[in-house]
């Protein structure tokens, strides 16, 4: 995540039209931006559509950026507005199988796919607030501190969020019989 | 301390990093062929604006030419005529676009 400062001066320079500034943004945010639409529409293909589409909806909006200090916040409601509005305009309300993702899981090494598809099951279950705890922190390796920031909650709220939803995804992956830590020395 | 994240790598989009890579330089030139198609719809209706400020003017000269001749009414002065073609003028040389309230005003007359 990008300190407020530099994310202040990347808005003011792609307001004025800077490439290289626009790229600075999307390097920052391009991921935690797929993993905050994963929490609400739970399919990795629509996830990345729709982290894509919120961002251009940001660039071409830019100018009603009002805190762009806070330009990850701001990114991160339009990409939840957009995940949710797509969720409407397809009648889903959870993770279900369809074609796409039949494809997506048969183009994947098997190893992967059955480990994939046990994430998204157990991260089914979570509700979407955890689940973008839980994503952001260990899949975007943010600190509980910068969650807090973008998600405009208590680092303690955050902590319990990550906490909550760790232990119910080991409840239903160590019954799917999963591998899901990792062996480190490190908690952010 | 042990660390206790869950391993998500089997759903990091970015595990492929040239698709990752190509997805984001697809977007950033995206966004920014949008904004420089905005930039140049900008400009063309400016120009438009221009130009028919400038036809506007035209009439007003053209109407104030007719009624140079005499009625039963006296003859408002030259300079009281001349005021909307002249403000008119003023906005297309300054490359200004007038409210429409200003518009209206100024053309009330023809």
């Amino acid at each position: 995540m990008l300190k407020p400062d530099v994310s202040a001066d990347l808005v003011d320079r792609v307001r004025r039209g800077e490439a290289e500034a626009y790229a600075g943004l999307v390097r920052a945010y391009l991921r935690p931006a797929y993993a905050v639409a994963l929490s609400v529409v739970g399919r990795p293909a629509d996830a990345e559509d729709i982290a894509q589409d919120a961002f251009l909806k940001a660039f071409a909006a830019i100018d009603t950026c009002h805190a762009p200090e806070h330009f990850g916040a701001w990114l991160f409601q339009i990409v939840r507005n957009r995940a949710r509005n797509f969720l409407e305009s397809r009648g889903l309300r959870e993770v279900v199988t369809d074609g796409r993702r039949v494809l997506e899981i048969v183009l994947m090494p098997p190893e992967s796919a059955g480990m994939r598809e046990a994430l998204l099951s157990a991260l089914a279950d979570l509700e979407v607030e955890d689940r973008q705890v839980v994503l952001l922190h260990d899949l975007e390796r943010w600190t509980h501190a910068e969650i807090a920031q973008a998600l405009a909650i208590s680092e303690v709220h955050s902590r319990q969020r990550l906490f909550r939803a760790r232990r119910a995804m080991r409840v239903k992956l160590d019954g799917q019989g999963s591998p899901h830590k990792n062996e480190g020395n490190h908690e952010g | 301390m042990k660390d206790e994240r869950i391993d998500f790598s089997a759903l990091d989009p970015a595990q492929d990093q040239i698709r990752w890579a190509r997805i984001a330089n697809a977007l950033v030139n995206q966004a920014i062929a949008e904004r420089n198609r905005s930039a140049v719809v900008g400009e063309q209706l400016l120009h438009w604006g221009r130009a028919v400020l400038l036809v506007a003017a035209g009439l007003c000269i053209v109407a104030w030419s007719a009624r140079l001749f005499p009625g039963s009414q006296p003859p408002p002065t030259l300079t009281q005529e001349m005021q909307p073609a002249l403000r008119l003028s003023s906005w297309a040389a300054n490359n200004q676009m007038p409210e429409p309230a200003d518009l209206f005003g100024t053309l009330r007359g023809y």
